[in-house]
């Protein structure tokens, strides 16, 4: 059975649409790799969102941006956490982080893991009520599978 | 063989060097006087007041009379004056203790094996404040002689909830058979081994793996405040674990039989070694005689020459003891081939108890097992990360083929339930596997149904400081 994680993070006031953007597209690459050899997510999406406007999408003008990351992932993301920060730290975690309200006191994450996990975990929409109480964090599975499993059955 | 230098003189010795000793006894303590139990502490130190010194790392070059290192509970720190804002800083795993209902269940301290079953005042983990350990190489009475200099020592600033035992057995084995205290991990700076040859097939681990304030092998370090209490210290497990050698010598019987093959071979297929210690990856059909200590641990399980590759576990089952606690060079989720090496732990533990006797009439009801430490820089990321993901859960191998590809077969689909040993194996769901060459798992024997056959009776999350962080406790209560 796989798990939600709806990491929600505001950014700092000011942080601009292009910084943003910036960060995530240049490390992409490394977080496609990263995720793959970590072998547990199903899917991943990074996205942007803009509290300041009324359907959440960002604009051209600076507003209340927050980066969103999205995934379904295979058993215990604290367990693997610290695999997580191996992989994505240095080349991604420590370059958006400073972007991030409160982001700057989990600075290198590799020194910082509790930390982390505790950010993680307060960020994670799905984590928390009402979305908590749903079944299975309200995360609908068309199959019971895990990403190894499925890898392993295409041959 | 590496540039980091650790001070020896600063590093409590069981986390660097095996005592090869035959005879250990851990008090646990429970501190009712901070300020005489500081004093104690200081008295270790620096071997006065008729106390025998703390053993460190540094090299002996005659073997001492006995062997005393002594580690805290994070009660045990609070109650030395450590503040709860210090404390913060530590391992989340050792804020919490082993007597945790999250660390029970992480772990899988349930059913009979939970805290509050446990012996000899473990139960109550915030009165365990101190497990002071003492070996001796042969000697009863030495043992008794120096257990009765401490009693006097910490008899008024210290309650005695327990001493608990270990004797080895002959041929270093553990109650169920085998013979053990083969595998350790090779720490980068730490003292070199007496035998020679190659001891690990595999990379030297980062010495922040078992150390605070050196870099480990996620490239970050460990630490905690204050810095008098970092820099050479570590962390371990305390556990006493009853082995059931009754039971395991019924599942054996029964478990053969129902695959097919002789019972030593079932033994060997669990533990991943046969009885004397060789591994099924160098004898998969025969025990054979012991290996040299050059070559006893020299294999891995995958290879890209098909002869020597064993990524199915076709010689030794992926479920297998060995194989789950120490993957090697097989892919396992987190990171692939590379990622054993962040969750080696070392293993100081002797048996208890006296040997089991399949001959004797009826079975008297005796307790024997195991109980020591098991030491790490990361409670987290080192025990708890092995019991919880490779012992107690089958999900975390890779999807890998053969060098024949997927007609073979797949890694994945050959393990099933949880380690014979250490996982919890409830028999509504336990299992496990012998894997046969065929594509995702058709000629598979898996077999079902067994009971839990080693039951936890005690444990403590310690924290074993340097020397430097010792002598700072020693004066801390008296301010």
């Amino acid at each position: 059975m796989a798990s939600p994680l709806t990491l929600i993070m505001p950014l700092i006031p000011g942080t601009t649409l292009d910084e943003i953007i910036r960060v995530v597209a240049k490390y992409t690459p490394d977080i496609s790799k990263a995720v793959k050899n970590i072998g547990t997510v199903h899917y991943a999406r990074v996205m942007v969102f803009d509290r300041s406007t009324p359907n959440l999408q960002p604009g051209l003008t600076p507003g209340s941006l927050s980066l969103a990351i999205i995934t379904e992932y295979d058993g215990d993301f604290n367990a693997y956490i610290q695999d997580f920060v191996v992989a994505l730290g240095e080349a991604f975690f420590d370059a958006l982080l400073p972007l991030v309200v409160g982001g700057k006191a989990l600075l290198p994450t590799i020194d910082h893991i509790p930390e982390f996990e505790k950010y993680v975990m307060i960020n994670d929409a799905s984590a928390h009520p009402p979305n908590s109480l749903q079944e299975n964090n309200g995360l609908y599975e068309a199959y019971p599978y895990t990403v190894q499993t499925i890898l392993a059955s295409c041959g | 063989m590496s540039s980091v230098e650790i001070d020896y003189a600063d590093v409590q010795g069981t986390i660097l060097r095996g005592y090869r000793v035959d005879l250990a006894r851990h008090f646990i303590l429970s501190i009712t006087d901070a300020a005489g139990a500081g004093a104690f502490i200081g008295g270790l130190v620096e071997g006065t007041g008729g106390l025998p010194r703390i053993t460190t790392a540094r090299r002996w070059t005659v073997k001492p009379e006995c062997f005393v290192n002594v580690a805290f509970t994070a009660a045990g720190l609070a109650a030395l004056g450590v503040t709860s804002q210090q404390l913060a800083t530590f391992d989340p795993a050792f804020q919490l203790g082993a007597t945790s209902a999250t660390t029970a269940q992480t772990v899988g301290d349930v059913g009979e094996s939970a805290p509050a079953n446990w012996m000899g005042g473990l139960a109550d983990g915030a009165k365990v404040h101190l497990v002071l350990s003492l070996w001796v190489a042969h000697d009863p009475a030495v043992l008794d002689k120096v257990s009765a200099t401490l009693r006097t020592a910490f008899a008024g600033c210290m309650t005695e909830l327990s001493a608990n035992d270990a004797n080895a057995l002959p041929g270093n084995e553990i109650q169920f058979g085998y013979r053990d205290g083969i595998s350790q991990p090779t720490v980068i700076g730490a003292p070199p081994r007496k035998y020679g040859g190659v001891p690990d097939d595999q990379p030297p681990v980062a010495t922040g793996e078992f150390l605070l304030g050196y870099v480990n092998e996620s490239g970050g370090i460990y630490s905690v405040t204050p810095p008098e209490l970092s820099l050479n210290s570590s962390y371990a497990a305390f556990r006493i674990s009853e082995q059931d050698v009754a039971a395991f010598d019924a599942f054996l019987t029964e478990y053969a039989a129902k695959a097919g093959i002789d019972v030593e071979t079932m033994a060997a297929k669990v533990c991943g070694r046969w009885r004397n210690g060789n591994p099924l990856e160098l004898q998969p059909d025969a025990p054979g005689t012991p290996l040299p200590m050059s070559q006893i641990n020299n294999f891995t399980y995958v290879s890209t020459t098909l002869a020597d590759d064993d990524t199915l576990g076709i010689k030794c089952p992926i479920g297998s003891h060995l194989r789950r606690n120490n993957p090697r060079n097989e892919a396992v989720i987190g990171g692939g081939s590379t990622t054993s090496t962040r969750h080696r732990i070392v293993r100081r533990n002797i048996p208890y108890g006296p040997p089991y006797d399949p001959a004797a009439s009826p079975q008297p009801s005796v307790p024997r097992g195991l109980i020591g430490y098991f030491i790490n820089a990361s409670l987290t990321n080192q025990f708890e990360f092995l019991l919880s993901q490779w012992n107690n859960t089958y999900s975390f191998v890779s999807s890998a083929t053969d060098p024949n590809g997927s007609a073979d077969g797949n890694a994945v689909f050959n393990i099933s339930g949880q380690d014979v040993f250490l996982g919890v194996n409830d028999p509504s769901d336990s299992s496990f596997t012998l894997a046969a060459i065929g594509a995702m798992g058709a000629n598979n024997k898996t077999l079902t149904g067994f009971s839990r056959i080693v039951i936890t009776r005690g444990g403590a999350y310690v924290f074993f400081p340097s020397i430097t962080g010792l002598r700072f406790l020693a004066t801390l209560p008296a301010g």
